[in-house]
């Protein structure tokens, strides 16, 4: 397979992640969509780093997105979790105290 | 260990942190830590001007400077997160004790978040640039929330973490196929191989387009400013001090290493050609409608972060000049950075200042008449609005006068650019004077609850140094013009 296929695919992950963040209305999916997003990403650095075999760089970037994205989701969830306490719903419809 | 004198900042700020971090757990009284937090902070900015003003900066270990630049930028950036982040810690000490929510984890979170702003303002490669912008947010994000009882800020933050990942998200997979495009992280690698024109194009300006989209959202330029306004307005108002100055000071160090770093050769930064246009459309927006938001306001924090977005806008407009006045645009940018900074913690200060236990003022009601009854309190307020409106004798008066100047310099459409955001700014005029109208000259309505100012060493401290700063860089700027110049030359020859 060449590097192409990779890279569609990469681009297919992202845009459902794109999708679901924007179309969802659940906080907690909305979250799991920026894992797919950060996932999508991860492919592709992988792929692009067959193409430079003179380094490692693109898999050691994707290991640092594995631990960067545990880190965000542990301080999210957090989050979530203080606001779920407050307003007993994580719909992003209910989030209007703050406007304008 | 000379080696890594050019990080000394980071380091100190990375101990300290630590410590702090152990001092609280052991110890049940936290009320030096405000104290010692705002040391450290300015310890960490003296040393990195020490070193600015000395002009010989150790060379680092080519293992540092492939992530991290120890150059003037990075120590000009140094200094004015540092002080900014010093400021704001003082500010919390005052501001937390008073309405009865001080924990040692704030002051931790705030030397963490400043040192990953520190870190992102130095980031020479995409991996640095990706794990300085996360250290940085994730603090960010954990400091709006600090307050975790109070729906408005838990809403904030849940608003701003959602984007901001989202944003995040958006940036990393531009790194991703710039890397892609040109087989190099690193920023010279990626410029080397941009200016041949060995990459691919159309990757490359998709990685573009997403890398400043993900810029953009945390500098706070329109359209990616939605979470600006909620986050400000949730936070509690230090945070969101630091938030204006710290978090954003960096997003534009970022911004001008990738744009005039990596993408500063003239076909990539050309008017026709480049990134310009993208820019200076985006400084237009953001100008227009930073000021004509923050006209209609009834409180006062968010009017601030409506005139942040403002602010991000004129910064942009120096950016935009890069491309024909070079080195002078870039130090223009720095000097606003600079001007900006302390002019905005003056102004958050003063409302902080403001509010007293169980009456926090925010709105413009809350303010009115708090002038005629406490002048000294009033004062810092009057000048913090009128460095922000660019008034002279004040930092922002410099600070807009370069950067309009830049612009003029630069010609061609960027005169235009300026004329736009010299009309912009006069439209702040009616909302900045309009806080010196309420407290002046209203009085307070029948029922409504009178502003009475908190009593605090640590805000007036932090007011007094800041508004030292103002004046002095609205009188003799010429020194602080130096080291913006040669901060700018580290990056463009």
């Amino acid at each position: 397979m060449g590097i192409g296929t990779y890279l569609a695919l990469a681009s297919v992950l992202f845009g459902i992640g794109a999708a679901g963040f924007l179309a969802r209305r659940n906080m907690l999916i909305q979250l799991m969509s920026i894992e797919l997003m950060l996932n999508a990403v991860n492919v592709l650095l992988l792929a692009f780093n067959r193409a430079y075999p003179g380094n490692h760089d693109g898999q050691v970037f994707a290991f640092f997105v594995i631990a960067v994205a545990a880190a965000e989701a542990a301080v999210g969830l957090a989050i979530l979790i203080a606001y779920y306490r407050i307003k007993k719903t994580l719909d992003t419809d209910d989030a209007t105290l703050l406007k304008y | 260990m000379s080696a890594l004198m050019g990080l000394s900042p980071l380091l100190l700020l990375v101990a300290a942190g630590l410590a702090i971090m152990l001092v609280d757990a052991f110890t049940s009284e936290r009320s030096e830590l405000a104290l010692v937090t705002a040391a450290s902070l300015f310890v960490g900015a003296a040393l990195a001007g020490a070193m600015l003003a000395g002009g010989d900066i150790a060379p680092a270990p080519d293992v540092v400077t492939r992530y991290l630049a120890v150059d003037e930028l990075g120590l000009f950036f140094d200094i004015v997160i540092c002080v900014g982040a010093g400021l704001s810690a003082l500010l919390a000490g005052g501001y937390l004790r008073e309405h009865g929510f001080e924990r040692g984890e704030f002051y931790v979170l705030i030397i963490f978040t400043a040192f990953g702003a520190m870190v992102l303002a130095r980031a020479v490669d995409l991996l640095s640039i990706f794990l300085g912008l996360e250290t940085m947010s994730l603090g960010a994000y954990a400091l709006v929330a600090y307050r975790r009882t109070s729906a408005r800020a838990v809403e904030g933050a849940v608003k701003y973490f959602l984007l901001g990942s989202f944003a995040a998200a958006i940036l990393l997979f531009g790194s991703a196929l710039l890397y892609g495009a040109t087989g190099h992280t690193d920023l010279a690698g990626i410029r080397e191989v941009v200016a041949a024109g060995e990459a691919d194009a159309t990757l490359t300006i998709l990685a573009l387009v997403m890398l400043i989209a993900g810029l953009a959202f945390k500098v706070g330029a329109v359209p990616f400013h939605m979470w600006v306004p909620d986050a400000y307005e949730g936070a509690a108002t230090p945070v969101t001090t630091f938030m204006s100055v710290g978090v954003k000071a960096a997003a534009v160090a970022v911004l001008l290493r990738v744009l005039v770093g990596a993408f500063g050769d003239p076909v990539s930064m050309g008017l026709y050609t480049g990134w310009t246009p993208v820019i200076m459309l985006m400084a237009i927006v953001t100008m227009v409608y930073g000021n004509l938001a923050a006209l209609a306001q009834t409180s006062v924090k968010r009017m601030l972060a409506y005139s942040s977005i403002a602010h991000a806008g004129y910064i942009l407009v120096g950016l935009a000049a890069v491309h024909e006045a070079g080195s002078f645009a870039v130090s223009s940018v720095l000097y606003y950075i600079a001007a900006y900074t302390v002019s905005n913690v003056l102004a958050f200060g003063s409302l902080i200042l403001m509010g007293s236990k169980g009456k926090e003022a925010v709105s413009y009601d809350d303010l009115a008449g708090a002038g005629r009854r406490h002048p000294m309190a009033a004062f810092p307020f009057v000048i913090g609005v009128l460095s922000l409106l660019g008034m002279p004798p004040t930092a922002g008066f410099f600070g807009k006068y370069y950067v309009f100047s830049a612009a003029v310099s630069a010609g061609g459409p960027m005169i235009w650019v300026a004329v736009i955001g010299v009309l912009a700014s006069a439209v702040g005029a009616y909302y900045y004077l309009k806080v010196i109208v309420y407290l002046f000259m209203r009085e307070p309505e029948e029922d409504q609850p009178i502003a009475v100012p908190m009593q605090s060493i640590y805000v007036t401290v932090a007011l007094v140094l800041a508004g030292y700063y103002v004046l002095k860089m609205g009188i003799t700027p010429s020194r602080y013009l130096d080291w913006a110049a040669s901060a700018a030359s580290s990056l463009i020859g």
